[in-house]
């Protein structure tokens, strides 16, 4: 007899066998946004460069950045920083000092004279931008390299607006500054500098010449106070004051300052004013943890010896010739409104009280100058008005950063020259607006297993003496060193950013991960759907999603 | 070495565990497999998941198997093939264990990987001598009143050349103590915990997490003892109270906050007791 013996031993694989029948969620490796990346007026990328930091790749880590904001080396020192306000390590312990992170990579750009890569091939169309502040650089910046011809005016002999004339070289040196504007001229830039787009003519001039227009004229008119006889010597707007001391002059002022606002400007003037010997206050009508100017700065101008007088409103001056003057003032209740620059006080009675002063320094906000152009353009309470587009009431012509915004901002005024880069590329190629996209939901804390991320403390920012501050105006924020730079990169979650670490592949117990072409995959064959892979994920780029 | 298509449940950090040692060894490695979750994700016949010659055996007579396998393969002249046992709890502490004991005590050349899961789990989960204290289960459903047999200080007492626990949630460790083993000649056993989905009450992605915790808390602490005299704690601290692990898994829900301090001082006194033995050898 042949009959075949059955075999005892085993001679199949149980590949044969696909139990990814028996799951009811696949998980899937998606790239969702970081709640850093959403909160940032740029979109920045952050976790993809703080990675290329921890890998000390930091060219990478530039090229990064500078893909959403040319001016890493200034962002990374006045920046008002959303994104750590965001961020998901501040729910561990504390957030990942990006600021700081963003200056480390900003300043070794310049140390290393890191140029930017080509612009892409030439386009026929040449932009004009007026303004040469942050929005119009930035504007500048992002044109220049999609291959557009920029023109560039401003009314100064110097360009970056605010970031040149308002704020003070101890908070942002002029050398840093420079080299971050240069590297966008030498694109190849058409400067036209001591050049005002001031009338109907010049603007229609400019409409009928270039392809289209970017206005980015800023806000400089000083908001007025009816209390303050302005005609007076001992009034000095904080404007004026501050572009005279940042170009070196000294403004004419007495012994005793008191500033009025609450601001950053009000914060740039009284540290001025004590970097110039002077005996400063600052009165304003919120209470110091409600003031506008960053929290920092606050801290820092009453470390240096300026007297912060918080919830006081000024009702009048008298001027007592010798002796000075008198400000009669009043304690406040004041409550925000719904804008930002709203708000409502209430003096409370039995609380008046005077200060004795030479000089007063008005630093309450300032309006664009719309005069003209409210001619051409529709205003809205005292702005320009633009569309999602950002673009004006007549097509072509675009407006971005205070001309348009009560958002006064550094970045803020950065990421309207990006969008009305891409916004103008859009509308001269006639190509729709990519804002019908609905928007991803951030990362959340939940998704990233903190396990991977140990307890570390964030970077410190370390700070020149107050006694050297008090007498100088070179920069007090201290540069991260590059250890302290690195640890801090490590302490990032990556949120929604793969790291490679493996743990998805190495804790499938199906081995139904893949890793495949530089990345992973999920072989569907025989995944159980147990989502291990998702829970030990240290980043939150995979997630479970229900099949059936 | 371990194959995809196996029958483990979602989720099982057991296929885990496997898939890295098995990977470890290497092919030249034949296992013994006493009836078991474990057994069961080797695959049924005709199917395989693993790439080494395995031989089913009896629940009672892993590690007896397992010696005459040695002994069959030295005769073969095949000294560098690794025999392996893998057995559950059940196959360990309590029906196999004649068999292992007789087997260290002849320092039979072999590793013995036993993966606790504290209990009978694949028949539906009845109690084994390594369920833990007060833990329910299908024949406890109230809570086990006996506490967990000590299984590595019972091999140490045997001056066993290797034994140690090991846990998938420190892959690295995990390796590194298979390797270790593999390197030494005699009887070597890794335990390692298996935190059983469906025995503990744990969704199915929660094993590894549960098996982080059970090292964290000194629940069940990392640790070596060579010769069954030097003792290394591979962990410095426990870094979580007891609760945090219990209060995860379904087994142990009954439990008052009297029942959890005892469980602590009940971990705390073998945490110290280890400490000092670590510290002094
Ligand atoms: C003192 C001070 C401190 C500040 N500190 C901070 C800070 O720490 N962090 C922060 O985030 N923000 C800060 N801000 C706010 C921030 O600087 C502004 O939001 C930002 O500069 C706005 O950029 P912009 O390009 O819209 O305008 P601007 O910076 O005002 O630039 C406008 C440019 O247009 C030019 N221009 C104006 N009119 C014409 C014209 N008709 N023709 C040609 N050119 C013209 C101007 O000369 C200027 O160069 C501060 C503001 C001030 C005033
Ligand atoms: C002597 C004997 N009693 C009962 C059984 C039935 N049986 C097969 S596997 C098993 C449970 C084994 O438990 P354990 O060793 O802990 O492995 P687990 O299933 O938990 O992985 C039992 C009771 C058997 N095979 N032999
Ligand atoms: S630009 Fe500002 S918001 Fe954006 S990443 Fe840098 S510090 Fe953060
Ligand atoms: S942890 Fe990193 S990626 Fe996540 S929010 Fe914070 S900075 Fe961004
Ligand atoms: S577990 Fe690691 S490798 Fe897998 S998706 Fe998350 S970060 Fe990437
Ligand atoms: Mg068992």
């Amino acid at each position: 007899m042949n009959q075949a013996v059955r075999a005892i031993w085993t001679h199949e694989s149980t590949e044969v066998i696909k139990t990814g029948s028996w799951r009811l969620a696949l998980p899937a490796y998606v790239n969702l946004p970081a709640p850093c990346h959403k909160a940032c007026p740029v979109e920045g990328n952050i976790a993809v460069w703080i990675q290329s930091v921890e890998n000390q790749e930091y060219r990478d880590a530039w090229l990064t950045l500078i893909e959403n904001n040319p001016f890493p080396a200034v962002t990374g020192r006045i920046c008002h920083r959303p994104c750590e306000d965001s961020c998901n390590r501040g729910q561990l312990d504390e957030p990942i000092a990006i600021r700081c992170l963003e200056r480390f990579v900003g300043d070794l750009a310049i140390d290393n004279g890191w140029a930017f890569p080509e612009t892409a091939a030439s386009k026929t169309e040449t932009i004009a931008i007026v303004g040469g502040g942050p929005a119009g650089l930035a504007a500048a910046f992002h044109l220049r390299r999609m291959g557009y011809a920029v023109t560039l005016f401003d009314d100064q002999q110097q360009l970056g607006g605010v970031l040149r004339y308002g704020i003070p070289p101890y908070r942002l040196p002029k050398d840093i500054l420079d080299a971050e504007i240069q590297r966008i001229l030498d694109l190849g830039i058409d400067v036209r500098t001591n050049t005002r787009i001031s009338s109907q003519t010049d603007f229609e001039n400019l409409r009928a010449e270039f392809a289209a227009v970017f206005m980015a004229t800023g806000a400089a008119v000083p908001k007025r106070l009816p209390q303050l006889d302005y005609s007076q010597p001992w009034v000095i707007e904080s404007a004026t004051y501050l572009e005279q001391t940042n170009s070196g002059d000294h403004a004419q002022c007495g012994e005793r300052i008191v500033v009025i606002g609450g601001g950053s400007a009000a914060m740039d003037v009284a540290r001025t004013a004590r970097r110039q010997g002077k005996e400063v206050a600052v009165i304003c009508l919120e209470t110091e943890t409600a003031m506008p100017a960053q929290r920092d700065e606050v801290l820092e101008a009453m470390d240096e010896g300026v007297t912060l007088i918080d919830g006081v409103m000024l009702r009048s001056v008298t001027d007592r010739a010798l002796k000075g003057l008198e400000l009669a003032c009043v304690k406040v209740e004041f409550e925000a409104g719904a804008e930002r620059g709203e708000f409502s006080v209430n003096s409370i009675a039995g609380t008046e009280f005077t200060i004795d002063a030479d000089t007063i320094v008005a630093a309450i906000g300032q309006d664009p100058d719309i005069t003209t152009l409210q001619d051409s353009l529709d205003v809205e309470a005292g702005l320009v008005r633009v569309d999602e587009q950002q673009q004006t009431s007549i097509a072509g012509v675009f407006a971005g950063g205070d001309l348009v915004t009560m958002q006064r901002f550094v970045t803020v005024a950065f990421g309207f020259g990006k969008r009305a880069a891409t916004e103008i590329d859009r509308y001269l190629r006639s190509s729709t607006s990519a804002s019908d996209s609905t928007p991803e939901q951030a990362v959340s804390t939940d998704m990233i297993n903190t396990h991977y991320h140990p307890q570390a403390a964030r970077a410190k920012q370390q700070m020149v003496p107050v006694a050297e501050r008090q007498v100088s105006f070179d920069e007090v924020e201290l540069a991260l060193p590059g250890d302290e730079a690195l640890a801090e990169s490590q302490r990032c979650f990556s949120c929604g950013n793969c790291t490679f670490c493996d743990n998805c592949f190495d804790y499938c117990p199906d081995m139904a991960i893949k890793r495949e072409n530089g990345g992973y995959r999920v072989n569907d064959d025989y995944c159980k759907g147990c989502g291990l892979c998702v829970r030990e994920c240290p980043t939150g780029a995979i997630v479970m999603r229900q099949e059936r | 070495m371990l194959r995809s298509g196996h029958a483990a449940c979602p989720g099982c950090v057991l296929a885990l565990s496997l898939r890295h040692i098995l990977n470890t060894l290497g092919p030249e490695t034949m296992a013994v497999a006493a009836p078991s979750c474990a057994a069961l994700i080797c695959g049924a016949q005709p199917c395989s998941s693993m790439k080494i010659p395995v031989y089913q055996t009896t629940l009672e007579s892993s590690a007896a198997a397992a010696s005459g396998l040695r002994r069959a393969l030295d005769t073969k002249g095949k000294q560098d093939t690794t025999v392996v046992v893998i057995a559950g709890d059940g196959g360990t502490y309590d029906i196999g264990f004649q068999a292992l004991s007789s087997a260290v005590e002849r320092n039979e050349d072999m590793i013995y990987f036993c993966f606790d899961n504290e209990g009978y789990m694949n028949t539906g989960g009845q109690k084994s001598s390594a369920t833990p204290l007060y833990a329910s289960t299908g024949s406890t459903p109230a809570g086990k009143l006996s506490k967990k047999k000590n299984l590595t200080e019972i091999m140490a007492a045997h001056e066993i050349p290797y034994a140690a626990t090991a846990s998938a949630a420190h892959l690295a460790d995990l390796v590194r103590k298979v390797e270790k083993a593999k390197g030494i000649r005699g009887t070597r056993i890794i335990t390692v915990l298996i935190p059983c989905l469906p025995g503990w009450g744990l969704p199915d992605d929660e094993a590894i997490a549960t098996a982080r915790l059970a090292v964290d808390t000194g629940v069940f602490p990392l640790y070596e003892v060579e010769e069954g005299q030097r003792y290394t704690l591979n962990q410095t601290t426990r870094t979580r109270p007891v609760k945090d692990y219990l209060m995860t898994q379904k087994r142990y829900r009954h439990l008052s906050a009297e029942d959890r301090d005892e469980i602590q001082l009940m971990v705390d006194r073998n945490w110290t007791r280890l400490a000092e033995r670590s510290a002094t050898s």
